[in-house]
Formats: C-alpha cells, structure tokens, sequence
C-alpha cells in the first residue's frame, strides 16, 4: 500500500469533504466529526460522481408511519439518481447490486459502452481507502 | 460508444438563472404578482434537480450554458438536444386561459432569443397551452416554421384524455406545420389537469411511479378516438412516460379491438400497428430489469429499433447517462435509439443542412 500525502487535516472541516485526484482515480475524503474517510468518486448504478452528493442521513427499516431518521452526517447520497452509501464502509445502504443483479454477465468495456443496470458487479460497494493524520496531515493510502 | 457515434438527446431541460426572462416577455397585466404556474404538492424528497448540477454562480440546475454543455454535450458527446424547458408546462393546467397562452408565447421567444443563438448543437420544443387548443394552434402556424423548432410540446396531464376531438386543432396545425406533437410529465395532479385514476398518492415515490398510468390513457385515446386516421402524418411522442407497460397496452388493445371494433370503426388494422407506425417513445428513466435478457426483450415487445428514442433528462435526478444507462446494444439498435428515430421525426440532419446552406445568406446580411 502506498501513503498519498493529501493536504492539512485543518483543510477539511469536521461534516467537511474535499475531492482529489490521486493516480488517475477521483477520491472524496470526508471528515466525520473528527475522523476522516475515503470514497471512489464514483457511483457504481451509472458512474455519476458519487462524492459530489449530499451528506446526510437516513431514514432506518421502520414499522409503518414510523420515520426513524438516523446516522445524519455518515451517508453520502449520489447526486444523480439518489442511492444512499454509508461513507464509512462505502457499503449501499439498501445493497442495489444484491437486490438487482445476481444473475448478469459483466460486460464493463473501455470507452465507456456498456451495462450498469446489466452488470453483475459481485462487490456492491463503493471502493473506500484507509486515511490517517501523520503531523497534522492527511495521508490516503492506496 | 465510440466519441464519433452522433446522438440526439431528445429531453434537455434548459432554463434561466431567474424567471425574469419570461416574466419580462409577458404583456404587462400578465406581469402582475398574483399570476403562478400551478405547482404540486409532490416535492421530491432529494430535489427534482441533480445535485451537481446547480450552476456554482447561482440560478437553477440547467441555467448556466457553460455548465450545461461541459457536464452533458460535451462530457457524454451529445451531437443534438432538444430543448424542452422546465417548470413551464404547468401552464396547460392554468384554469386562466389568457395567462396559460401568454405564458406559451413568452417562454417560447426567450428560447428562441437565449438558447438558440447560443449553440448550433440546440433544437427546441415548442411549448403551448393545451387548455385553450385554438391559441395553442396559432402558436404553432405563428412559430411552428422555426428552423430550430422541431416538435410542440404540452404537458401530459390533461382534462380530457387526448384523443377527444376540442385537442384536433392542435393536431392539425401541426400536421400543417410538419412537426410531432409531445407531452411529458410532471404536471399529474396540478391545477385543473386530472391525477391519477387510482386517486392521489401520498409520496413523490409513488407519484414517479405512477406517471406511466396517464401516458397508458393518452395513447390509447388517440388511437381509439381516430386520430391517427384523421391525421395520418401526426407523430405522436410519449416523453419520459416509462417503457415497461407498452407490451401490455399494445396487446390487450389489439386483443380487445378484435371483439369490439364495431366501437371504433375507422379503426381498419391492429392498434398496436398504429402505435408502432405514429407513437414514439423515449427512454429515460430507463427501466432496469433484473436481468439484461429481460431488457432486450421488452426492446424487441416496444418495437425500439422503430419507436424508441434516446432522452437524457438532463439535469434532473433521475437523469440518464448516455454512456451508462442501457446495455450493450446491438450496433444497428444503438443506431436506431440513438439517432436516427429521433432525426426521422425531428428531421434534424435535414435542418442542419438548410441552416447551413442558409449561413452565408445570413452573414451577408449581417455584413
């Protein structure tokens, strides 16, 4: 694994996020009232940039007419089509991929053409990095 | 997708950092405060607007050209768009006719004076007020001969289903005019237009979902009622309306028409052959069934290599990304999705090259 130094940690505020660019591949660092996450900038549905979303909370499996609005800050919700991941594990919240997906070829081809609601990615997640703080700065490593 | 392969993109929703733009174009008395667009009471719980769309210098998701064009023409290669506006077709269900049409008419020339002059890659819709049929007819023979015009556009919400004979006015014009006539949603439920047959739901999720039962209503009324027959080269085209219940309508239609024709005389052949020669369709949200065999059925049940036209929707949430939201395609179908329906009812390579042809006449005058 390599360390990627990002930035001061002072730079990213707590409820904060800022988006680099590391070796080709667009990454959102979060702070999450102190500590800090990593998350591929890019929404496995139709590769929309997923970090560009809001970061909000959700409402929790619930008994009718109950709305148990939890974990406000921790979900990043993608600015497209509005899936909901969980930033610190990057797992989907309602897992669309399992639900949808199970028995589909992968046809993921360059340039671009191709399946999304088709694939069958096995992982359903969005790809996430270990970040630390070393003198006050942040590292993400890949 | 290769970066050379053209594409129309037949639902762009451009707007105004302010509503100032139509606002200004409206005769004075229209101008007045107390006049509104009949809004709804289904707000989206995560915005009707892609959440990284707002302009960053302020104004609505689709009001800043740069934007607009460095995050969708030029970031998915879209050759054409067509301009379909927003917020505006709310106008049809104004129970104010006047202020519906003026509405119309103002919307209609601040496209033509902002967008228009803006880029060659835009075509645009023309807006009218299904409410008042004879002004939206007039709107069309004043404005249907636009080069950049390419359909009339009105909300798919209505009072009476479509097929009823007070809309043949609008057909005919545009008949005259040689352009398709569109609806699209959003209106379901707003100001005098019907909601859904089934009674109002209680959350935007079940509105979305339901707006395929209006677009089912429209269709088969403009079949049943004749006017396919009455307008043999109208075009009729179902934006956003969904893909998925089009199997069904066509079937059950053809197998109902069998037993009861004598309903519908002039009905001479199949509706469903009716539907696949007149109506089109276009994709976005696409539907994503669990798995791709199921999607290339339901294109080969639709007809999509003659009816189905590529729409991105852009900048809404539920947008479609033109390098993403279908499966692979066989090249012919692609073909036929991506471009050339839509370019045999808009008629766009045709435009572009009279628009060309016309330049260096312009230029001189210009000079």
């Amino acid at each position: 694994m390599k360390a990627v130094k990002i930035c001061p940690a002072s730079e990213i505020p707590a409820g904060g996020k800022k988006i680099v660019e590391i070796e080709g591949k667009s990454i959102g660092i979060f702070n999450l009232n102190g500590e800090f996450y990593a998350l591929r900038n890019i929404c496995p549905h139709q590769f929309a940039p997923l970090c560009l979303g809001k970061v909000t909370g959700y409402n929790a499996p619930s008994e009718v007419g109950v709305y148990d609005w939890c974990r406000e800050g921790e979900i990043i919700r993608c600015p497209w089509h509005g899936w909901e991941f969980d930033i610190k594990s990057g797992k989907s919240i309602f897992n669309p991929h399992k639900v949808r997906t199970k028995s589909y070829p992968v046809t993921v081809e360059a340039g671009g053409s191709g399946c999304d609601h088709g694939c069958d990615h096995e992982d359903e997640s969005v790809e996430t990095y270990p970040v630390t703080i070393e003198t006050g700065h942040l590292f993400v490593h890949l | 997708m290769s970066s050379t392969e053209a594409i129309i993109d037949t639902d762009i929703h451009q707007s105004w950092a302010s509503f100032e733009e139509i606002r200004r174009r409206l005769p004075a008395y229209f101008q007045q405060g107390h006049f509104k667009i009949p809004g709804g009471v289904y707000g989206s719980p995560i915005g009707v607007s892609r959440a990284d769309a707002k302009p960053a210098r302020g104004g609505s998701a689709g009001s800043d050209y740069e934007l607009l064009c460095s995050q969708h023409m030029d970031a998915f290669g879209i050759t054409y768009g067509i301009l379909t506006g927003s917020g505006i077709l709310g106008l049809g269900t104004h129970p104010h006719l006047d202020y519906g049409n003026a509405l119309a008419t103002a919307y209609n020339e601040a496209m033509r004076e902002t967008w228009f002059t803006w880029d060659d890659r835009f075509f645009g819709a023309l807006v009218v007020n299904p409410g008042d049929p004879i002004a939206a007819a007039k709107e069309i023979r004043t404005w249907g001969g636009h080069p950049r015009i390419v359909e009339v556009l009105m909300c798919s919400a209505t009072r009476f289903p479509l097929g009823h004979r007070s809309f043949w006015p609008i057909y005919e014009a545009a008949c005259e005019m040689g352009l398709p006539v569109a609806v699209h949603p959003g209106t379901e439920g707003r100001g005098i237009s019907n909601g859904f047959i089934s009674g109002p739901p209680t959350t935007y999720l079940e509105w979305h979902t339901n707006l395929p039962q209006n677009y089912m209503g429209q269709v088969v009324s403009l079949v049943c009622e004749g006017v396919f027959e009455k307008f043999p080269t109208l075009k009729f085209i179902a934006v956003e309306g969904g893909l998925a219940w089009i199997p069904g309508v066509l079937w059950r239609l053809d197998k109902n028409w069998k037993a009861l024709r004598s309903e519908v005389p002039w009905l001479k052949r199949l509706p469903s052959e009716i539907i696949v020669e007149h109506v089109r369709f276009t994709s976005q949200p696409i539907e994503e069934p669990p798995k791709t065999s199921q999607f290339m059925e339901l294109m080969e049940m639709i007809h999509a290599d003659k009816t189905l036209m590529f729409s991105s929707d852009y900048p809404h949430w539920d947008n479609d990304s033109a390098a993403h939201a279908f499966p692979r395609l066989p090249d012919e179908l692609r073909r036929r999705i991506f471009f050339e329906n839509a370019n045999e009812v808009y008629r766009i390579t045709e435009r572009v090259a009279a628009l060309e042809a016309n330049k260096p006449e312009l230029e001189k005058e210009i000079a």
